[in-house]
């Protein structure tokens, strides 16, 4: 089954500083049919303007990813790591029994745009780590691009659940298949471009949660970016 | 039991909000029949909570095992002191006989935002 929640779904908020579209029950948005996929908790498409981001604050026992589009998000935390993570990279902390972190716009002109997913950990009260990777573009328009994973490797960041999160770009025209297990669940998100999974229509923004769906045929209309979450 | 301590600086609030989103389910800044104490349990602490049956004892109590529980330490002087608290296993429960809730945590962090 293939279930597709437009771009305009989203929860929308404007401070000024923000711009954030969130796929999921977050901050004021609270809705309590919408507060999960498999393991997946938040999807947030943050805009932060330059000189701008969010102050220390507490996190336990999620696992937090950021997909770093356009810009660069500047990460500080209570296990000491400053680290500025740029676009075409992706970072990952594992909160486990807490850990203090900061993050900001690493620039204080240009606007930075990161996607932020919350997953639920394997194991609660695990030690609190971070990590980061830039991965290789270029190889972005060879199929799907693991970026993070169970085992981590080169150009991935390793997370402590058992999902794999794909980037892709496709040309128009093109197509690529996905195969899922039985009993996974498949997330796709289409950052740019329009594209059909399995003859349904996603444009920029739009997103699919897919289940009992053996393979995943996507193809491309126009020039498309996308990211694709295979999940317990 | 206090609702916002007076320590010897400044003040304490006590604050209970959801790990994931944010959302707030108790501050005893804007409830004045809220009352709490923090005592030291073995490596953990033990806050006891006087408030009575509400959405928000429902709602901490269905996410029990996602909760960031704070005290916010302002000073007239010197920078706010926020100590936030680890619940790993709880426990978490509510004693609807003495409307309290309690609430074990693990572990603690201190920071201090404007320092960070």
């Amino acid at each position: 089954m293939i279930r597709v929640y437009p771009a305009e779904s989203r929860h929308q908020v404007d401070r000024g500083w923000l711009k954030s579209r969130a796929s999921f029950s977050f901050g004021d948005y609270f809705d309590s049919n919408n507060t999960a996929f498999s393991v997946m908790r938040v999807m947030n498409d943050d805009i932060v303007q330059g000189g701008e981001g969010f102050g220390p604050h507490p996190h336990s026992d999620m696992e937090i990813v950021s997909v770093v589009l356009e810009g660069a998000i500047k990460h500080q935390d209570s296990l000491g790591h400053t680290v500025i993570t740029r676009a075409g990279g992706v970072q990952r902390m594992s909160a486990g029994r807490g850990v203090i972190h900061a993050e900001y716009n690493a620039s204080e002109t240009e606007p930075m745009r990161i996607l932020q997913l919350w997953f639920m950990t394997d194991e609660r009260g695990r030690e609190p780590s971070f990590e980061t990777c830039q991965y290789p573009e270029e190889k972005l328009s060879h199929g799907l691009l693991p970026v993070v994973t169970p085992v981590g490797g080169a150009g991935q960041t390793a997370i402590h659940q058992d999902l794999t999160l794909y980037l892709s770009r496709m040309r128009a025209a093109s197509e690529l298949h996905h195969k899922q297990a039985e009993g996974r669940s498949a997330y796709l998100f289409v950052i740019e471009g329009e594209l059909h999974a399995n003859g349904e229509t996603l444009r920029e923004g739009d997103a699919a949660r897919i289940t009992r769906t053996p393979e995943l045929a996507l193809a491309s209309i126009t020039d498309s970016f996308f990211m694709l979450i295979d999940l317990p | 039991m206090t609702n916002q301590a007076a320590t010897e600086q400044g003040t304490e609030k006590l604050l209970i909000k959801h790990g994931v989103g944010g959302r707030t389910f108790v501050d005893s800044s804007q409830d004045p029949e809220i009352q709490y104490r923090v005592e030291p349990d073995g490596e953990g602490w033990l806050f006891t909570i006087g408030i009575a049956p509400s959405s928000a004892v429902v709602q901490i109590l269905e996410w029990r095992q996602e909760l960031n529980v704070f005290l916010f330490r302002d000073y007239p002087n010197r920078p706010t002191v926020k100590c936030w608290y680890y619940v790993l296993n709880g426990p978490v429960e509510y004693h609807r006989d003495r409307e309290e809730l309690v609430i074990r945590a693990d572990s603690r962090i201190e920071y201090v935002p404007d320092e960070f």
